[in-house]
Formats: structure tokens, sequence, C-alpha cells
């Protein structure tokens, strides 16, 4: 994999962070973070428990707005944070605890919030079919065993299967950004392989591509760079080749105290 | 996958309630001597299960978002005072637009207090319940409106429940349409996708995209306007309403939609359940005057049959869910 050292890129960051504190009444979730994300890179976002990954991720996909600083999407200032804005500009996030509805069939879980219609009579109702014969070949082609009826419930998958499900449905539609919270969370050995490999393409396929997980060592083997966080706050933002796996991991157990080559913002 | 027992138990929740529905009618018919299944009798029935069976409508779209309307009662009650308080001196026309621009109004305030302010439902309609029976005992004050001769005659009124259609109210029909339209709304739309996907699961509907808010204060609003004109039909029918009209009809329409296989948790609807639901719920009522028993006990055993319907609800779900 190339070593790519975004520190000196003169291209704009398709995601900008600045400054992003986060409070949930006396709780500081996010202090001060500013991190930048390019296009076609793959960023490991590491960090312990508590740490603020999720925080900021859900303010990257709009489920949250930060209580200030600012987000800035391929140049411009996003100032209204709602999940359809960051769908809408090409953001799918995978979240590890969310974005399935049990009830819903899994064909229906698949187009939620951007159901096709066909126009009777001027009057919009889903196109039943399309949702049917679209989810069926993406969820089979990523592997999901072939007794799975898509008009089945969702809640009929295993815990493996669900996951499958949300990283066929981020990665079909077209997009730019794909962010991945712990993804590999229920999933075999096998899957977890195919899962790393497809983050990888998807960078390749010149995405951004932002991988959160708890395991340095995995994800040191895939990613372009490693931003840390730690109470709520960045601590470290390397290249992957300027640091071992076990030096990272150092940083993470100390819980951030570790000098970090990254700016430690106070 | 085949469709097992169980499939068709999750698919088809209000399979149960209707089959139960056709048992009780033949028992009925048979204990009442054919008076049950009479033409007369079921010419009143039908257009009583009519009137419930749209204010359950509305009642399950909020239960499919996972909220509740206790309101129901009180809308049905404002929006009959105020077709009969406006339309013998300014004709029904213009009291049923009144009666619905009350019922949305009244949507909009609970859908206000519920999906923008995130308040609990259960108190938000709990509070206006009260509220708007407050107003409608005021505003009568003992008093009562009634239909005069000439509005009888009038086509609109004869249009909203206060006639007959080849011998079926035109509530019946009604009805009828507000099923069709509901079940297409529901089943085959985006926005009916989007109120069951916020049922079952809030957080990941909205993660996609849905706009959780607008979602449940648009079911308040269709709630309200379902249980005004609810109130209009059994008004024209009844030709008379004073302060209590509709009292306790939230109870009988939660209980409908509760038999019908609607879910309190959200995210499950049969809204033809709902429909035989509520026929249930009457037909029982119907039987106990026939009976001749004291009316006061139709509330007990609506009560002992929500009480039922609910351990059999969960014990069917769990049964249909498990893996």
């Amino acid at each position: 994999m190339a070593k790519t050292d975004r520190a000196g890129d003169p291209r704009k960051p398709l995601i900008s962070i600045r400054n992003v504190s986060l409070s949930y009444g006396n709780f500081q979730a996010l202090t001060d973070v500013s991190v930048d994300f390019y296009q076609g890179e793959l960023v490991g976002l590491v960090g312990d428990n508590g740490a603020g990954k999720t925080t900021l991720i859900r303010i990257i996909s709009g489920i949250n707005p930060p209580t200030s600083g600012e987000v800035h999407f391929d140049g411009e200032r996003i100032t209204k944070f709602h999940p359809k804005k960051a769908i809408d500009l090409g953001l799918e996030c995978i979240q590890q605890t969310i974005g399935i509805c049990d009830n819903l069939s899994v064909g229906r879980n698949y187009f939620l919030g951007r159901e096709p219609v066909k126009r009777v009579l001027g009057l919009p109702f889903l196109d039943k079919k399309k949702i049917r014969e679209t989810s069926a070949k993406v969820v089979h082609d990523f592997g999901l065993r072939d007794t799975v009826d898509v008009d089945d419930e969702i809640a009929l998958l295993s815990g493996g299967e669900k996951q499958t499900f949300k990283i066929a449905r981020a990665v079909t539609f077209r997009n730019r950004v794909i962010i991945m919270d712990e993804p590999t969370n229920h999933l075999s050995v096998r899957e977890r392989a195919h899962v790393n490999e497809l983050a990888v393409q998807l960078k390749q396929q010149g995405l951004l591509v932002i991988y959160i997980t708890h395991d340095i060592f995995q994800i040191h083997r895939i990613a372009d760079r490693i931003v840390i966080m730690e109470n709520g706050r960045k601590v470290t933002d390397v290249p992957r080749d300027a640091m071992s796996a076990e030096a990272l991991e150092g940083i993470i157990r100390d819980g951030g105290r570790a000098p970090a080559k990254g700016p430690k913002v106070a | 996958m085949r469709p097992s027992i169980r499939d068709i138990v999750r698919r088809h929740p209000e399979g149960i309630t209707i089959s139960l529905v056709i048992l009780i009618s033949l028992a009925f018919a048979v204990i009442t001597q054919g008076n049950w299944i009479s033409i007369g009798n079921l010419q009143s029935l039908s257009q009583f299960t009519a009137v419930l069976a749209i204010i359950a409508f509305g009642e399950a779209l909020v239960i499919a978002t996972g909220e509740i309307d206790i309101s129901v009662g009180s809308v049905c009650g404002i929006g009959a005072l105020t077709f009969l308080g406006i339309a013998p001196t300014m004709g029904s026309g213009l009291a049923l637009v009144a009666s619905i621009t009350c019922g949305i109004l009244i949507g909009c305030l609970n859908g206000f207090f519920v999906a923008f302010l995130g308040l609990p439902s259960l108190l938000v309609t709990l509070g206006t319940l009260f509220l708007f029976q407050g107003i409608g005992y005021a505003v009568t004050s003992g008093f009562s409106f009634a239909a005069t001769d000439s509005l009888r005659k009038e086509f609109i009124y004869n249009v909203v429940g206060g006639g007959n259609l080849a011998g079926i109210n035109t509530a019946v029909i009604w009805t009828l349409i507000i099923l069709v339209v509901l079940q297409l709304i529901v089943f085959e739309t985006p926005i009916g996708n989007r109120i069951l996907a916020v049922g079952g699961d809030a957080a990941s509907s909205f993660a996609r995209g849905v706009s959780v808010t607008r979602i449940k204060f648009g079911v308040y609003v269709v709630s309200g306007v379902l249980a005004a004109f609810a109130g209009v039909l059994d008004a024209a029918f009844i030709g008379y309403a004073d302060g209590s009209f509709g009292v306790t009809m939230e109870l009988s329409a939660i209980a409908a939609a509760v038999l019908g296989g609607c879910h309190l948790t959200g995210g499950r609807i049969s809204l033809l359940g709902t429909l035989f639901g509520a026929f249930m719920l009457r037909g029982i009522q119907s039987f106990l005057i026939l009976l001749a028993v004291q009316p006061q006990w139709y509330i007990l055993v609506a009560g002992l049959i929500v009480v039922l319907a609910s351990v059999a609800d969960r014990t069917l779900t769990r049964f249909a869910t498990k893996q």
C-alpha cells in the first residue's frame, strides 16, 4: 500500500472538522477536535471505549449537530445537520447499533429513506418489483445465504448477516464517503477479512473510507492514516508508516498520554 | 423460506381476530336466535362499528409510529359539537369544514408537543383529552345541539352519516373508502414505509434520513382529522350532541386497534384487523343489548377483552418472531 502522507497535501480535504466540540448536558463528549479527511484515503479512527469516535461520526453523518466548531464538506460549510443531508451528499455510515428496522423486510430496509416509486395516477407508490429485485441481487452478491428472502423481516437474519446487509447497502449506492463503525463486530474470521478487503477496494475506487475500530493491529495493516482519540480529544494523527502498530497501541493503552507526533490539543 | 405457521402469524397478526370475530358472530347469532343478524340489528351495528373503526384507524396510525393518542374521544366530541352547533344555521358543508379544521388543529397541537418537543404522548394526549372534553362540556353547559328537519334534508348532511345509500348508512361507505386509502398509504407508499420504520426503530429511521418529527406530527394530524370526521358522521346519524359526546371512545378505539393486531410498541399494524376489532367490540355491545344486559357491563367485558388481547398479543409475537 502506498504511503499517503496528507500533511502536505495541496488538495482540499473532502471533510474538514474544525475545532468541533459536543456536550450532552454536563457531559463533554468531544473537545475541540480538528481533523481532515481526504478523498481516496482509508483512515483508521481508533481509541478506547468512550474516546469519542462514534460521537465524531455521528456529527459527520448528521445525526448530532456539534455544540461548537465547524464541519466542511467538499469546501462547503455544513449548517444544517440531518442524516438526510449527509446521505444526499454521498455519505453512508455503517453504524454499529442502529441502521436497521427489525419490523421491516430486508428489501424495505435496503431502500428506507430513498424508496423507489412508480407513479400511478400521479401518486407515488412503492416500486415493489424494483425493491425486491435490486435488494435481492445486492444481498446475494454480498454472500447472504440463498434462502434469505428479501420479503422476510430483517429480524430473521443473524447478527453477522445484518452486518453484511448494512455493509452491502452502504457500498452499493453511489457514494463518496463510507464510514464503518466497528464493521467487523459479529463477523466470523473469514467475513472479517472480506470486510477489510472491501474497505481497501472502496478506497482504491476513490472513496474516502473512515474505519472505526478498537483493533489497532487490524487497522494498521490496511489504513493509510491512523487517528487516535481519547477522552473526546484527538491525540494522534499520523500516516500509517510513521508509527508501528505497537507504538500506537502504547498510546491507546496509556490513555493518550504518550508523546504523540500529531497535534495534541489542550 | 417455506411459509410456516410462524410466518403466517407474523405476517398476518389480524388473522386471529378475524377468525375470532367469525366464531363470535356465529355464537351471537345462535344465542339470540337470529336477532343479532337481523337486518335491523346489522344496520345499526354497521353504523356503530363504522364510527369506531374510523377513529381506530387514526389510532392505529399513531400506534404504528410507537406513540399513542388518547385524545381521540374528545376530538370526536368536539367534531360532533362543532358540526351540529354550526350546521343548523350555516349549513352542513361549512359545518363539516369547521369540524375537520378542529380535528386538524387538535392534531397539530398533539403533534407539536409529541413530535417537536419530544414529550411523552401518553401525557400530552391525556392532557388534551381532558382539555377538549372540558371545552365540550363548557360550550354546551347543560345544553345540547340537535339537527333540524331542514338540516336533515341537506344533501351533504346525508352524505356525512345522516342518510343511507342502498340501505347502508353512509358512514359505513366512508369507513370502507378510508380503509382502502389508508391501506394503500401505509403499505404501498414511501410515507407508509417510513411510518412503520419510525415505529420499528426511530433512531435507525432517523439515521437513514427519515424525518421522524414530520412523520409523527403527520400521524397525529391524520388521527385528529379522522376522529373529528367520525364525530360528524355519528352526530349526523344521531342528530343530537351534548358535552358527553365521544366520552370513552378513545378506550374503545385503542382496544379495537390492539384487538386488530396493532402492536402498542409500534411498527406493526393491521387496518383490516382494526376494522374487525371495532366490529367485535360493537358486536359484543349489541349482543349485550339484545340480551337486555345493563349496558354498563360492556365496559367490563371490553376491559377484559383488551387485557386478554394484550396477553395473547405478546404470546403470539414471541412465538412468531422466535428464530
